[in-house]
């Protein structure tokens, strides 16, 4: 029966999300609701990167 | 490695590049680092830009955004108190501790980035709200020392992280919550599903097998919603019935119970269904519950980073085998009477007792309220909690733990917070009225059908569905989301409120008593006035003068001459033979002429008479409650430097709009009754001076009996029990842990003009929250006489719900603006 299969369908998918929501709870994804805006605009910067002023600097010096 | 450079003539403003704190140019530290000049106030400051361009994090002065500049100024580290923090998990350690100087996000990813480039550190996390890091790191590789002395390099103050039992049950609550609503919110949204198919069924038919399955779909739902998300509900409606007294939670129990068994029983005799009704309510009450902890939650947290100034350890000397004195880093709690503990200038004293050696000032400021610092010397008595200005001291320990004067004000303040009455807040004295209203209506309703001629079945329905369709489930969310909003907002200016009471108390004070020092005045003396004695001298040379004496001076009252004679043009001349005097001020060599610069014990040590005109214009400063310094060069009495405790630029003006507001402000001082009455004057307020903590807090006692509601603002230790009974608390600026702890908010930032902004801010919030439980029962009751004639659709049930719900969320957010 479809109709069955829908709900089914529906129901676990619900499931789901409440099992990933508890397991977001758990490893602590509330627990800073501030930083997220600001990581997003951090570059990656691993592996490490050469500053444009100390570049300069070891220039200057050649 | 780079040569410092020589320093350019001119003087124009200069900002450290470090910590944009203004420069002095002829105090300027200078060198050249990441290509090119750079200028600085201190070396610590210079040390900390080497760092960060050293390991290539040169992006972060480019990126950060402060609002205040200044130094940290990093204190000594207490190491010991770190090891306790350090958790061995699998071979690697995690340390956690908070992260004081953290002023702006990119603080967050210049601290993350040097603790991640730490060798042998494999994560490093700071949390963004609380300032608190998380670093994990191989113990084999890197030391917990090398760890923090980075952060203490860079400008940043490590302290142990300490959470007490009360913030963590906190934590637990807000968790709890969060995954009881979670939860309902899942089960809500797959209802509202079946819920809808069942309306659309509702008006154009349904095949009756697909209704019975989504029937018993929505009831299992449903089930879970009321007993797990709603047991906090249950359980308190169940020993709210033992108590007699029904509040919100039997409101929320009594909506959705009867929504339940209304739905239950149409399942049964072919009736509508509720479900959505019965699972809505304690979801979205669920929900202003979570918001409401959680706000209260960040307050407490801010307010615990501000509280961690206190020291953890003291320095204990022990004699050695050799007879020889050695040092010991040992926790205050293993200070016993009879030890002998030294305390170098900076730091807090951390016991009561009495000095054996040494000679130096105490800043008593934040336990007396007393703001010129206080001599010491051998047999003086000191008093633990204060702090050490200037010169070491070895201090016998007399009193430690509870016998301590710190002990006796945490005492009173945990008697005041016994006696302060638990304020109902308007949602809670709306529900309990309207609890019993409520459930004699159903009651009525049932037994006007019952004698119209219906059938006890028929009757008790209607009596069920009444009671269905007069709970509004958004006034769950009412006050929450006001409060909410509120204190977003009073946050942003730098208020930190504690709740949503704060607010309503806030709205309804009456009268404001301020304490003086620290509070009315800036706390530290600044020169007022200038005299000198000589008429061929004028004002600008004497405090050159006096300022090239007091160079090196770290007295409080040197510092507040030198900061006078920064706006003075010219160079400054240099001291020689600097030599400071404990008690009576310093001895230095200007221009080749022997300068003292200190008070009359100096001069006369010195055998410099003092002018009989002098010594009446000093002695008529000093009986105004003011500091009086002589400067005296090459044996002859120069001038007189006048220093007072200033009041704040803005106080007048937030006296006058605390008055606008139709409050009644007044000083209470634990100061000296001259200077108390002098601000008293010029502001025009009634005041009380010399009061113990134990009298402030019986004043503020006295006014409540009087009827009138009390805001008390303060900032020291002494005013601790007195913000406790207050109706409304307001600590200022940084105090110690007992006074940030012991107050219902907080202005983070040093400005008093929050004072009334808070106030405003807290009517505005009131009136909203009124409206919005005014509005939350206003669909509801439209609905009550339909419930009442038996004509109640689970569709208009649905329809006052949805509309009370969002004209409560929107009707807040017009506190944003």
């Amino acid at each position: 029966m479809s109709l069955g299969l829908l709900i089914v369908c529906s129901l676990s998918l619900g499931v789901a999300a409440w099992l990933f929501f508890l397991w977001s709870v758990r490893s602590g994804q509330y627990e800073d609701p501030e930083g997220p805006k600001y990581r997003m605009l951090e570059e990656d910067d691993e592996p490490r990167r050469e500053d444009p002023t100390a570049r300069q600097e070891r220039d200057a010096k050649l | 490695m780079a040569e410092p450079v020589p320093a350019p003539p001119g003087t124009a403003p200069l900002a450290c590049d470090h910590c944009l704190a203004p420069v002095d140019a002829r105090e300027a530290v200078r060198d050249a680092l990441g290509g090119g000049p750079r200028v600085f106030c201190c070396a610590g400051c210079r040390g900390a830009y080497r760092l960060i361009h050293d390991e290539g994090l040169a992006r972060y002065y480019a990126e950060r955004r402060w609002t205040e500049p200044g130094p940290a100024a990093p204190a000594a580290l207490e190491l010991g108190a770190f090891e306790a923090a350090v958790r061995e998990a699998g071979g690697e350690a995690e340390l956690t501790l908070t992260v004081e100087g953290i002023r702006c996000a990119s603080c967050v990813w210049l601290v993350e980035r040097l603790l991640a480039r730490t060798p042998g550190v494999r994560e490093a996390r700071v949390n963004y709200a609380t300032h608190r890091a998380r670093v994990r790191f191989d113990p084999a590789r890197a030391e917990l020392r090398t760890i923090l002395e980075r952060l203490r390099t860079a400008g940043y103050a490590p302290r142990p992280w300490s959470d007490s039992a009360r913030r963590a049950a906190a934590r637990a609550e807000v968790k709890d919550l969060l995954v009881r609503f979670g939860t309902a919110a899942f089960l809500v949204s797959q209802l509202m599903i079946y819920q809808s198919a069942l309306y659309a069924g509702y008006f154009q038919g349904i095949d009756a097998g697909a209704r019975r399955l989504m029937e018993w779909i929505s009831l299992g739902l449903t089930l879970p919603v009321f007993l797990y998300s709603g047991a906090p509900f249950l359980r308190a409606t169940a020993r709210a019935l033992r108590g007699g007294a029904l509040g919100m939670d039997a409101l929320v129990v009594a909506g959705s119970g009867a929504a339940l068994a209304m739905s239950a029983w149409g399942m049964l005799r072919g009736g509508e269904v509720y479900f959505d009704t019965a699972a809505m309510i304690p979801t979205l009450v669920l929900a202003g519950r979570l918001l409401e902890a959680a706000a209260r939650g960040r307050a407490s947290d801010v307010v615990a980073r501000l509280a961690a100034l206190q020291p953890a350890e003291a320095c204990r000397l022990v004699a050695g085998a050799d007879g020889a004195r050695a040092r010991e880093r040992v926790p205050v709690g293993a200070l016993a009477p009879g030890d002998r503990i030294e305390i170098v200038p900076g730091e807090r004293l951390p016991a009561d007792g009495v000095v054996v050696e040494g000679r130096s000032e105490v800043d008593e400021a934040l336990v007396t309220g007393e703001p010129a610092p206080v001599e010491k010397g051998p047999g003086s008595p000191v008093v633990g909690g204060t702090v050490n200005r200037f010169g070491a001291l070895v201090v016998e320990v007399v009193r430690v733990g509870e016998a301590t004067v710190l002990a006796g004000i945490v005492r009173a303040v945990e008697e005041a917070q016994a006696r302060k009455p638990r304020v109902q807040t308007f949602a809670d004295r709306v529900v309990a009225f309207f609890v019993p209203a409520l459930l004699a209506l159903a009651a009525a309703t049932a037994a006007g059908w019952l004698a119209t001629g219906a059938s006890a079945e028929r009757a008790l329905l209607v009596g069920i569905s009444v009671v269905v369709i007069a709970c509004p489930c958004a006034l769950g969310l009412a006050t929450p989301i006001a409060v909410l909003v509120a204190t977003g907002r009073a946050g942003a200016r730098g208020i930190l409120l504690r709740g949503g009471d704060v607010l309503e108390r806030a709205a309804r004070v009456t009268d404001a008593v301020l304490d003086k020092t620290g509070t009315l005045t800036r706390g530290r003396p600044a020169v007022a006035e200038i005299v000198p004695l000589d008429a061929a001298r004028t004002p600008a040379e004497l405090l050159a003068l006096a300022a090239a004496a007091e160079g090196r001076s770290e007295h409080a009252l040197g510092a507040a001459v030198r900061e006078a004679a920064r706006a003075l043009p010219g160079p400054r001349g240099e001291a020689e033979e600097f030599q400071a005097v404990p008690g009576r001020g310093v001895v230095a060599r200007v221009g080749g002429a022997a300068v003292l610069v200190g008070n009359r014990a100096l001069l006369a040590a010195h055998a410099v008479a003092l002018p009989a005109e002098a010594e009446a214009s000093a002695a008529e400063r000093e009986a105004r409650g003011d500091t009086v310094v002589f400067v005296a060069r090459a044996g002859r009495p120069e001038g007189l430097l006048v220093l007072s405790d200033p009041l704040r630029p803005e106080a007048g003006a937030a006296v006058a709009a605390l008055r606008a507001l139709g409050l009644a402000p007044r000083v209470l001082s634990g100061d000296a009754a001259r200077t108390t009455a002098a601000v008293a004057r010029r502001l025009d307020l009634p005041h009380g001076a010399e009061a113990t903590p134990v009298a402030k807090r019986d004043e503020v006692a006295r006014l409540q009996a009087g009827g009138r509601r009390v805001l008390f603002a303060g900032d020291g230790l002494n005013d601790a029990p007195a913000l406790t009974l207050a109706d409304v608390g307001v600590a200022i600026g940084r105090g110690p842990d007992v006074t940030l702890e012991s107050a219902d908010a907080v202005l983070v930032r040093d400005d008093l003009g929050l004072l009334p902004e808070l106030v405003r801010g807290a009517r505005r919030a009131t009136a909203v929250i009124r409206q919005n439980v005014f509005w939350a029962f206003f669909y509801n009751a439209v609905a009550i006489p339909l419930a009442v004639a038996g004509w109640l659709h689970p569709i208009v049930a649905a329809a006052a719900m949805a509309a009370s719900s969002l004209f409560v969320v929107g009707n807040s957010m017009r506190l944003r603006s």
